[in-house]
């Protein structure tokens, strides 16, 4: 009989965890936004997470997938689009510093609940910036929605934020503006998580409507970290 | 499996959970702290001043929580000390269950220093601090400086690495440290990184005699009377 009790205790929370996990993996109503670019496709659903998400440093892209900066790896993971998404790369030093918190919306949807995102792209003399707060972009008011999964390293994770159909409106700073804002996406992966942290496998990707893709670039210096729910 | 097996498969599932739970709140418990600023440039000489600017100051963090600060500016000028534009300051640190971190990253276009002793295209400092089970360290990896030049001594071509506290006289002037690389910490529970990518010490030389033979200065002591920054990076954690 003691037995049987401490398995009511043990496994019950087995299931629990399980059923939370496949109610997760239902399809968030991401709504159709009006300003949708064309030019992005639809990625598959974002899955339903807790995390947080904190880092910064400075990536290099070049453009060319031989170079040894290049992520090939993790670029397709969570089914993400191939780079340049739009055209052309963006290269050149981009610096970057963030912190997310993901959480749900009222229909499970994987969002952002508090966020804030600061990317420089140097040889475009550009200033992005994104805040959000209570789940809404600050500069648009609409929600921003993420998605999180497991890349092409082992134990590596990556997030998006900004997923379609949505994406993200950031403001644009710096001599090279063209807009006041434009639609981003931001995605950052996490490939030394527990271990030391200079083994320079994070990396990093910046979409920007009208400025292009730095495809999925490892990191020359600083860190990502996914830092628990 | 028998009932036996069950009863043992359980206590260590018991067991293990326990265990778990510990480890993590002891993690959690631990009095971890992390600290960063960033920013691009600092004037501080008799030609003019200006403060840190700008300047990025990461909030206070705890629990198991992270934050993020940024600041930017389109352009500065110190006349005759300092010029520059695209200026940048990023800062963001984390407290997780099994580690700590803190990183920031400055940067400064078109540098021009004391009306063109030293240019630079970019200057950009980049630090980060780490500590977790594997200890505690810091790097500056991604420190750079592009088409760094200075008058009467040499110039750099492109991105080019240099090594950490560089450093160089400029006669009349005072010297200058390239890479100014400050540590802090024991590098078991805490650690922490200042990186001054540029840093200029203007002197005066005083109390000296001059000699009417030569036309030359004996004795004296060199005092620093200014200095400039362009391109600082701090980060620290601790356990």
């Amino acid at each position: 009989m003691m037995r049987e009790h401490r398995s009511l205790i043990v496994w019950p929370s087995v299931i629990a965890a399980g059923l939370l996990a496949a109610a997760c993996t239902d399809q968030p109503k991401v709504s159709m936004a009006p300003n949708r670019p064309n030019f992005w496709v639809t990625p598959p659903p974002a899955e339903c997470v807790t995390g947080k998400w904190t880092g910064g440093g400075r990536i290099d892209p070049t453009g060319n997938r031989a170079a040894s900066n290049y992520d090939n790896v993790d670029e397709p993971a969570g089914g993400q689009p191939a780079a340049p998404d739009p055209t052309p790369y963006m290269t050149g030093k981009v610096t970057f510093g963030f912190n997310v918190f993901l959480g749900q919306d009222a229909n499970g949807n994987c969002i952002v609940k508090k966020g804030e995102i600061e990317v420089n792209g140097h040889a475009l003399k550009i200033a992005w910036h994104v805040s959000i707060h209570d789940g809404v972009d600050a500069f648009d008011g609409r929600p921003v929605f993420a998605n999180e999964f497991s890349d092409g390293h082992p134990g590596g994770v990556c997030v998006v934020v900004g997923v379609p159909d949505n994406y993200m409106t950031a403001r644009e700073k710096g001599k090279g503006a063209t807009e006041p804002s434009e639609l981003t996406q931001f995605e950052v992966c996490d490939n030394d998580r527990g271990g030391r942290q200079n083994t320079r496998s994070d990396a990093m990707r910046w979409r920007s409507e009208h400025h292009g893709d730095t495809g999925m670039t490892y990191l020359k210096g600083g860190n990502v970290v996914e830092h628990g729910s | 499996m028998n009932g036996k097996s069950m009863h043992w498969v359980n206590r260590l599932a018991a067991l293990g959970l326990v265990v778990g739970l510990v480890a993590g709140l002891a993690a959690v418990g631990s009095a971890q702290s992390v600290g960063g600023q960033a920013y691009s440039t600092y004037v501080n000489t008799p030609l003019g001043s200006s403060a840190q600017s700008p300047l990025a100051v990461l909030p206070a963090v705890s629990g198991t929580d992270g934050a993020e600060a940024d600041a930017e500016g389109d352009a500065m000028n110190v006349a005759g000390a300092l010029s520059s534009d695209f200026l940048n300051s990023i800062t963001s640190g984390e407290i997780g269950a099994a580690e700590a971190g803190a990183q920031s990253t400055s940067s400064a276009a078109s540098v021009n220093i004391l009306n063109g002793l030293i240019t630079a295209d970019e200057v950009v400092a980049n630090v980060m601090s780490s500590v977790g089970q594997s200890g505690a360290f810091s790097a500056a990896d991604g420190s750079t400086f592009t088409n760094l030049a200075i008058a009467g001594v040499g110039s750099l071509s492109g991105d080019s690495p240099v090594t950490p506290n560089m450093n160089i006289s400029l006669p009349g002037v005072g010297y200058v440290v390239l890479n100014e690389q400050i540590p802090s910490g024991d590098g078991v529970s805490s650690s922490g990184l200042t990186v001054n990518m540029i840093h200029v010490y203007l002197q005066n030389l005083v109390g000296g005699i001059l000699n009417p033979l030569t036309g030359q200065i004996i004795g004296g002591t060199l005092q620093t009377t200014g200095e400039i920054i362009v391109g600082s990076a701090t980060s620290r954690v601790a356990s």
